[in-house]
Parts: C-alpha cells; sequence; structure tokens
C-alpha cells in the first residue's frame, strides 16, 4: 500500500492536477475568506467552512479523476493486481494519495485562524470540530470519487459523473427542506451528507454524524475494493 | 513449479480457453505457440492472478493462486502483452517503485535495480521519462519490471515483441541465461523464437491445447528440412528431368523463372533423406549450375492448419483424452496447399485460426 501511495501522490506533483487543485482551493478560500471575516470584520470561520464544503464538490473530481481509470487505460492495474497486494492496499494507495493533497491543503487555511487570533478571539472548539468535520466529510467526498473512477478507464467521464453524484447529495439536500413527508425526510436524512454537516458549522461537535461519514467513506472504499475483485471476473 | 488443471473460462457465451492443464518443471522453459485470439494470454493472464478462471486450478509452486494469491504472486514475475509501465516516471523511479511495490527484501535496492538494468540493457536510459522510450526500450523496461525481486517463476508475453533484430537477439539470450534458474513460459507466434529459446513448446489454438511437445520434433516443420528451393540456371525440361532422376528426389517441378535463363524449382525429398548433395553432383555433371539452395521455411500457418487437422481426424473415431495430445509434428505427409503455390498458402484465405476471433480481454 506504502509504495502505491507514494507513487500516486508523487504522480500528483510531477503532473499538473496536484497543483491545478491546490490553487483553485486557495483562491476561492482566500477570496471568501477575505469577504466574509476581513472585510466584514467577523471572528466566525463558519461562513468559510460552508464555502469549503460547496467548492470540494467542483474540484474534489480533479484529485480523483485518475486514480484508477488511468490505470485501466495505461494496463498498469495489471500490474498492480499482479502484484503481491491486495486489492483493500491498492485502494488504500489510491486513497490516501488523493486525501492527503486535501489534508495539505486543508493546513494551508489554518493560516486563517493565526490571523483571527492576531485580531480577535478564536472559539478554539468550534474551529477544531469544523476541521475534523471537513476531514471526514473530504474521505466521503474522495472514497466516493475514487469508486466512480474504478468504474472507467475515461478520466473525463470519471470527473462529470462525480461532480453529477454530489450535485445529486446536494439535490438531496433540497428536497430534505421542501418535502415534508415525515418517512421520506428520515430516508432523505440518511443519504444527505450535507445536512449532518450543518451541526459541525454551527458549532456542535456530533460524533454520530462524523462517525456517519467514515462509514459512507468505507462503503465506498469497500465497493471499490469489490469492482478490482470483479475484473477479474470479466 | 507452475500446475495448471482443466482450466476454462469463458466470456460471455464465447469460449476464451476450454479445459488447459500442463505442468512446467522447475528450471523448464516453455514456448507457448498460437495464432492471435488462441488464448495465450487468457492463460497466462489466469495464472499470474490477473483474472479468475470459470473453473480448474493454477497453482505457483504449490500454492494456488485463488485460495491464497498474495503468495503465490510473490513467486511471479508478469511481463503481458503490453508493459504496464507508468509513463510519467523514469525508468529509474519505476524500477524503484516495482521494488517497494514488491516488497522485496533479499536483495540491496541500488545494485538489485542496476543489475537488472544491465541485465535488459537499460542502463543508459534510467533517468529517462518512460513517455519518451522508444517501443523497445519500452519494452526492456517492462521485462526489468518483471525481474524485479528474483521471481522463480516468469510468465512473459511476447517478450520480443517490437524490438529490432539485433535486440531481439539480446533479449532471447537474457531469457537463456534466466532460464537456468528459473521456470519460464513465454508466448510468441514466432517459430524461430520457440526453437531458439524453448525446451518445450505447448500449441494452442482455439482455447484449446493442441500439442505439446519438444521443440525437436517441431523442427522438421519449422527447418523444413524436405523441401528446398533450388535456382538452376539451365533450360527448364532437362532441368526438371535430372532433378526428379537424382535419387530421394519425391517430387520436383518448376515454381517461377526467377532470372533470364534461370528457374526456381520446388524439391521435395523423401523421409530421411539428405538429397542436397546428389542434386548438386548431377547439375554439376549436366553443366546447370546451381545459383540458390534454401530450405523452405514453413509458416506458423501451416503447422496449425496440419495439427488442427490431424486433431479432428483423431477425435471422431475415439475421443482422445484432451490434457495428453499425443499428436507427432513431422512431416510424413504433405502439409495441402503449401506444395507449389506458396504465394496463396501464406496469404490470409488459408491461415484459419489468425482471423477468427479476437483476444477479448
Amino acid at each position: 500500500m506504502s509504495a502505491i501511495l507514494k507513487r500516486d501522490l508523487r504522480a500528483y506533483f510531477t503532473s499538473p492536477l496536484g497543483y491545478v487543485f491546490i490553487a483553485a482551493y486557495i483562491i476561492v478560500m482566500n477570496g471568501t475568506f477575505y469577504l466574509f471575516n476581513i472585510a466584514s470584520s467577523t471572528n466566525s470561520i463558519k461562513t468559510v467552512f460552508s464555502v469549503m464544503l460547496y467548492t470540494l464538490v467542483i474540484i474534489v473530481p480533479i484529485l480523483t479523476m485518475r486514480t484508477l481509470s488511468e490505470d485501466y487505460k495505461q494496463r498498469t492495474d495489471q500490474l498492480l493486481l499482479t502484484s503481491p497486494v491486495k486489492p483493500l492496499g491498492i485502494v488504500f494507495g489510491k486513497f490516501f494519495a488523493a486525501y492527503l493533497v486535501f489534508v495539505f491543503s486543508l493546513a494551508l487555511t489554518l493560516i486563517y485562524v493565526i490571523i483571527i487570533s492576531a485580531f480577535g478571539k478564536v472559539n478554539i472548539p468550534s474551529v477544531i470540530g469544523n476541521y475534523v468535520a471537513i476531514l471526514g466529510i473530504a474521505a466521503v467526498y474522495i472514497s466516493i470519487g475514487v469508486f466512480i473512477s474504478s468504474l472507467t478507464e475515461n478520466q473525463l467521464i470519471a470527473n462529470i459523473s462525480t461532480i453529477g453524484v454530489f450535485a445529486l447529495l446536494l439535490i438531496l439536500d433540497l428536497l430534505y427542506n421542501l418535502i415534508k413527508v415525515g418517512w421520506i425526510r428520515v430516508v432523505l436524512y440518511w443519504l444527505s451528507i450535507y445536512r449532518r454537516y450543518n451541526t459541525f458549522i454551527l458549532g456542535v461537535f456530533s460524533v454520530a454524524d462524523f462517525v456517519y461519514y467514515l462509514s459512507v467513506a468505507g462503503i465506498f472504499i469497500f465497493m471499490t475494493v469489490r469492482m478490482l475483485e470483479k475484473k477479474r471476473w470479466s | 513449479m507452475i500446475e495448471v488443471t482443466g482450466l476454462t473460462k469463458t466470456y460471455g457465451k464465447k469460449r476464451g480457453i476450454d479445459r488447459i492443464s500442463f505442468t512446467i518443471e522447475d528450471g523448464e522453459i516453455v514456448g507457448f505457440l498460437g495464432p492471435n485470439g488462441a488464448g495465450k494470454t487468457t492463460t497466462m493472464n489466469i495464472i499470474t492472478g490477473y483474472l479468475s478462471a470459470n473453473s480448474g486450478a493454477a497453482r505457483i509452486n504449490g500454492i494456488d493462486i485463488l485460495e491464497d494469491p498474495v503468495a503465490a504472486k510473490k513467486h511471479i514475475g508478469y511481463l503481458p502483452e503490453q508493459p504496464p509501465l507508468y509513463l510519467d516516471m523514469t525508468v529509474d523511479e519505476y524500477l524503484n517503485f516495482i521494488y517497494d511495490l514488491k516488497r522485496v527484501t533479499d536483495f540491496k535496492r541500488r545494485s538489485h535495480i542496476d543489475e537488472i538494468a544491465q541485465l535488459v540493457g537499460i542502463k543508459d536510459h534510467m533517468k529517462r521519462l518512460i513517455r519518451n522510450l522508444s517501443k523497445g526500450y519500452k519494452q526492456r523496461a517492462g521485462l526489468a519490471q518483471a525481474l524485479i525481486g528474483n521471481p522463480e517463476v516468469l510468465i512473459l508475453d511476447e517478450p520480443t515483441v517490437g524490438l529490432d533484430p539485433k535486440q531481439i537477439i539480446e533479449i532471447r539470450n537474457v531469457i537463456k541465461t534466466l532460464g537456468k534458474n528459473r521456470t519460464i513460459i513465454l508466448s510468441t507466434h514466432i517459430l524461430q523464437e520457440v526453437s531458439a529459446i524453448c525446451e518445450r513448446v505447448l500449441v494452442i489454438n482455439n482455447g484449446q491445447l493442441v500439442a505439446d511437445d519438444k521443440p525437436e520434433n517441431l523442427s522438421a516443420l519449422i527447418t523444413g528440412d524436405r523441401k528446398l528451393t533450388v535456382r538452376v540456371a539451365g533450360p527448364r525440361e532437362n532441368v526438371r528431368r535430372i532433378l526428379r532422376d537424382v535419387e530421394g528426389v519425391q517430387f520436383a517441378d518448376v515454381t517461377v523463372q526467377a532470372e533470364r535463363g534461370s528457374y526456381d524449382f520446388l524439391v521435395e525429398a523423401k523421409p530421411n533423406i539428405d538429397i542436397r548433395k546428389p542434386m548438386f553432383a548431377a547439375l554439376a555433371r549436366a553443366g546447370y549450375p546451381i545459383l540458390q539452395l534454401k530450405s523452405m521455411d514453413l509458416s506458423l500457418e501451416d503447422i496449425f492448419i496440419k495439427l488442427v487437422e490431424e486433431k479432428k481426424t483423431s477425435r471422431k473415431p475415439a475421443a482422445r483424452p484432451l490434457n495428453k495430445p499425443d499428436i507427432k509434428l513431422d512431416l510424413s505427409e504433405d502439409i495441402p496447399g503449401s506444395a507449389l503455390d506458396l504465394s496463396s498458402d501464406i496469404s490470409d484465405d488459408n491461415s484459419i485460426p489468425t482471423t477468427e476471433n479476437k483476444e477479448s480481454d
């Protein structure tokens, strides 16, 4: 797993992908931080995190679109699948490479906390809660992206479908607000990854919701492993 | 050691391979011979654990590839048909990655990689991006990949494809050297390759094992000892008469007018008789010089037609055990259509196996 992780992580920075992701992320985040914190002189960074959630919808597919599809295309999946590595190791390697790029970008936003603390008071528990929550939700995003990438050998299709799935999840979230029927709301609540995020933005750290994120990420990683194993039977 | 028993793989309704069984002992180099789409790649993919068979089993050094894939794969070095290269890495980075991926511990990283790079002849290109390598060097990088970790079993899918003639000889020598203490399967559709490297040949066609034999038994077919093309300067009829009168000649006729005043003759000897000397003497006595003399190479297609037809006829009366084909590869009979009309023989219409089904993996 570590060999694959290292290779993929390197690949992000020998191609434009890693740079594009980090640049896009930082530009949007810095803009948001300037508009909603500096220009409006508030110490609450909840807007930053709320915008981050939607920004990731667009840019996470950049990270995940080629994780497995590129391997299919170059036939390097044949190398990975005939090496003494379990499919889970392959998927974990790919997942964590993408995840680490995200974690690195996220770490860059810690500077906002430093800036705020220089000029005012930072609500430390709320900030920590937000960071942990975004780490959880990013795991969900990336695992979905990796899974979709395992379905096709075309990066573009992987990218667009991933955005599509994220958009679908957003729509579910909107439906939750519109529909008043009890049981449908329950179903929608379980499918909506955004709704759960609101709790964190409001400053409440919900262990249940965090576990929910990790479970969803786990399910998608498991399904990706199944996809790799299924290839053998094609 | 590789043990394959009753491997069957279907792609939808189409049979990829059908009940293939064989055992390869340690230190054997075995050639896997067959036209495109015969099932060579499928079989190799199953042995290496990339595909799974619908039934049957493959064991590497006694370890079943399905039961304990990680342990079995540790013993295998695999060079697939298309070398699995990361184009965005340099050769050096790539081989280092493979070293990590295979979790090699028995060899020191730097010296092991350098040794292999030296062996396959890619040492001078270590710092180049794989993307920028020529096909021949990509193939070498792929071969180097298979050798990392010094696996006891090597599975090479058309290892010399895309190389120039000099490189082909080099790589064949490398494989021969490696074969001294390893088990190697290599697939090819080049007959000479088999006779140059392999100790044993498995011929596969339409997903079935048609022959399992030593290349010596194939060699009669490969070299075509008994059929010669002779170019003689002299009047057509006279020369033909002289040739037919030579002791041991079974058949002789003109094929084409080669140069002005000379003709090409196809001469076929009776079994186990070398007619070259008496033929030379006879023509010399008559004063007709031999301008060219060569034995006729038979194409792979000829051999397949032969093998497949024998199989068909042998199957009808009594069903033979599929895993023990006892077809003898000799030239005791004429190969259909190959006598005079060489051009049509090698052309598409006769090469049944190649044009049919494509490999679908």
